[in-house]
């Protein structure tokens, strides 16, 4: 592997990124001004449009067991009963059996109205609380799919202007220029060129009817670059047809419409990458490891476009494990005398089905894979997924979900940790900073390039 | 009329009707409501096999949750499997459900029957006092909760006075109170959460479906 940021720019970059990340609510525009009529008004119009049949089913299928209190980090490190998962539903159920249930003509007698209030004290339990990941849906013995219900919550709440400061800053920024944390086409375009001159090789850029596009986000352009480069060496490694493309959308995976609850921005976002894409003609789309990227765009783009999309999209683990299980990527057997434990990302595993990739890169790479009690879909948050890694608001209940998978790795025996998601490894290494603790938490693209085998130049190669 | 009479008559005819028009209403509500279809490619095939998997898979709990609600999730597996065999196959129920239909089923002797029913009656206590006891619960639970539990546990206490003999009321009226408490359970069940028993399984069936196209058991 060629080493494309040392450890020390990298935690230089991780200080200056950490202060820049810890401050954009106060750079946020103010929120937008609303009567409580009209914020209840918002709030309703995105509940109504949300609730099909299988809401519908799923919210009449609840029998308040409180299962999924005892699946949810948030209320297994606190305690707390309001953060049951279930309870994070109550605007939703009202609205539902108020307006649309078969029974609203009799519940609107004993159901009460939503308020302006009601949905202030929403905010908390839709956006610091939970991370939309998902394990409540598996301990459900209804399986109510409470992860995507508070996905419409946070809509809701956006809808209503009540999203928070720095997630209207992260969507602000997005409509402004496509990307994220300014990593603006100047700033992609000097790491690209900063990456293409340590690895050695001519990177391809905007190159039609490549097979693949690369995507990477604001989050590796500032910070991990060790995941972008890794990527970049091992499609060169590997002699595929890839290109990145230098104009916003069409590198920044991340869509923070689709995290914060601005759904025009999500479908806006995704509707130009896949534009993009399109015009660029590749087959398929590497999305950088960014856990909600991949949902974002494999589920999201054909709905964005409103037909069916003829490109794939893949995650890096998901592209680069079935290059190792096809045989098409062999990687070099090295001695790791430190068991290693594997974080699956929410989107990318429970939301994704991406499990069996991951792991057969790390038995690739010789790994001791010590896996955690909880994995694979039954994999707990790092505590700051869903852009919550950025909610100074959330600073308590982050900790509490990292102390809770950080409990399981350790009992797992782990001395290392890999993870395939910049939001997560961000999360885990602000964690490890408040918590003292010394884990080294490692990209799995990185990863992936640092087994390479060495092998002849291939075409390309400048040296 | 004596109240035995209003309670097997007209009550529970009445209760009959409410419960069959109730439980119809809200079924085809559910159905007629619209649903989206997503246009993304499905990374599995047999996304209906998922869901009818996920329907029955859910009455297991997977082992990594087992520490945390093992307990209630057995008693709730308890209690409903007890209600079926006390509702279906105790003598008397056998009985009158032949009078009812036409036709009946073997039933399961007494002895069996009536300890699988004390241990359903005594299951039930012990959710509702956990209900008020359980911060979790208690946080959560509304009117429903509660009165769909009591409702529940009537039909078990009215059953066990009445086959008991209670001295404290004339048997007749015991049977009159047990009849009323069955009617109280059909009326209040299109109302209330004890509908989940019609929408339980779609609800499985949808996750299972919606997490078998990401390439996910649910």
């Amino acid at each position: 592997m060629t080493e494309v940021i040392t450890k020390q720019e990298r935690e230089e970059a991780f200080a200056m990124f950490y202060g820049m990340a810890a401050s954009i609510g106060e750079l946020a525009d103010p929120a937008p001004e609303m009567t409580d009529e009209e914020r209840v008004e918002r709030a309703k119009e995105v509940f109504l449009k949300g609730i099909d049949n299988n809401v519908a089913v799923q919210l009449d299928a609840c029998v308040h067991c409180g299962a999924c209190a005892q699946a949810c980090q948030f209320y297994i490190g606190t305690e707390d009963p309001k953060y049951t998962p279930i309870h994070k539903l109550d605007l939703l159920k009202r609205v539902y059996k108020r307006e649309l249930s078969p029974m609203s003509w009799l519940n609107k007698l004993t159901t009460p109205e939503i308020t302006a209030d009601d949905l202030r004290a929403q905010v908390e339990l839709v956006y610091d609380s939970c991370t939309m990941c998902g394990r409540c849906n598996m301990v459900c013995p209804s399986a109510i799919n409470i992860g995507d219900m508070v996905a419409l919550n946070r809509s809701a709440m956006a809808a209503a202007g009540l999203a928070p400061a720095e997630l209207r800053y992260m969507r602000d920024g997005q409509e402004a220029d496509g990307t994220i944390f300014g990593a603006d086409e100047d700033l992609f375009n000097f790491r690209i060129q900063d990456i293409q001159q340590k690895l050695g090789f001519e990177i391809p850029i905007d190159k039609k009817g490549a097979d693949v596009l690369l995507m990477t986000s604001g989050l590796d352009i500032h910070l991990f670059a060790d995941a972008t480069g890794g990527a970049i060496e091992t499609l060169h490694h590997m002699g595929v047809d890839f290109t990145l493309a230098s104009k916003t959308p069409g590198y920044e995976g991340a869509n923070f419409g689709s995290l914060s609850g601005y759904d025009a921005t999500k479908k806006k976002q995704t509707k130009a990458s896949t534009a993009l894409i399109e015009e660029l003609g590749v087959k398929t789309v590497i999305v950088p490891e960014c856990g909600h990227s991949y949902p974002a765009l494999r589920f999201g783009a054909a709905e964005a476009v409103g037909r069916p999309v003829n490109f794939e999209v893949m995650t890096v683990s998901e592209y680069f494990g079935r290059a190792v299980m096809d045989g098409r990527l062999t990687l070099e057997k090295k001695s790791h005398p430190k068991p290693i434990a594997l974080h699956d990302p929410c989107k990318v595993g429970r939301w994704g089905g991406v499990f069996d990739e991951p792991r057969a890169i790390l038995e690739a790479c010789g790994y001791d894979l010590h896996e955690t009690e909880s994995n694979r879909e039954y994999n707990f948050c790092c505590g700051g997924g869903a852009a919550n890694f950025l909610l100074p608001s959330a600073d308590k209940l982050k900790r509490v979900g990292y102390r809770t998978k950080m409990g399981e790795i350790e009992a797992a025996g782990a001395e290392e940790l890999v993870v395939s998601c910049g939001s997560c490894r961000m999360n885990f290494e602000v964690g490890k900073v408040k918590a003292g603790d010394s884990i080294p938490v490692e990209s799995l693209a990185a990863i992936i390039a640092a087994h390479l085998p060495q092998k002849d130049t291939v075409e390309g190669d400048k040296v | 009329m004596s109240l035995l009479d209003f309670a097997r008559g007209p009550a529970l005819q009445w209760a009959a009707v409410v419960f069959v028009i109730g439980m119809l209403w809200r079924t085809l509500g559910l159905l007629l409501m619209l649903r989206a279809r997503p246009l993304s490619k499905d990374r599995k095939t047999g996304l209906a096999g998922a869901g009818v998997k996920t329907m029955f898979s859910r009455f297991l709990l997977p082992k990594v949750f087992a520490k945390r609600v093992g307990f209630q999730f057995l008693l709730g597996w308890i209690w409903h499997l007890g209600f079926v065999i006390t509702l279906l196959f105790f003598q008397v129920h056998v009985l009158f459900f032949k009078g009812l239909l036409g036709f009946g089923w073997p039933a399961l002797p007494n002895s069996v029957v009536l300890p699988v029913a004390a241990v359903s009656l005594g299951i039930l206590v012990i959710l509702l006092v956990r209900r008020v006891t359980n911060p979790v619960l208690r946080y959560i639970s509304t009117f429903n909760d509660y009165s769909s539990v009591i409702v529940t546990i009537l039909p078990f206490a009215t059953g066990f006075a009445t086959f008991a003999h209670v001295p404290a009321l004339p048997y007749e009226t015991l049977l009159a109170l047990h009849f009323l408490s069955v009617a109280l359970l059909l009326v209040w069940f299109p109302f209330s959460k004890l509908f989940h028993v019609i929408t339980v399984l779609p609800s499985r069936y949808i996750l299972g479906v919606k997490f078998w196209r990401r390439g996910v058991e649910a």
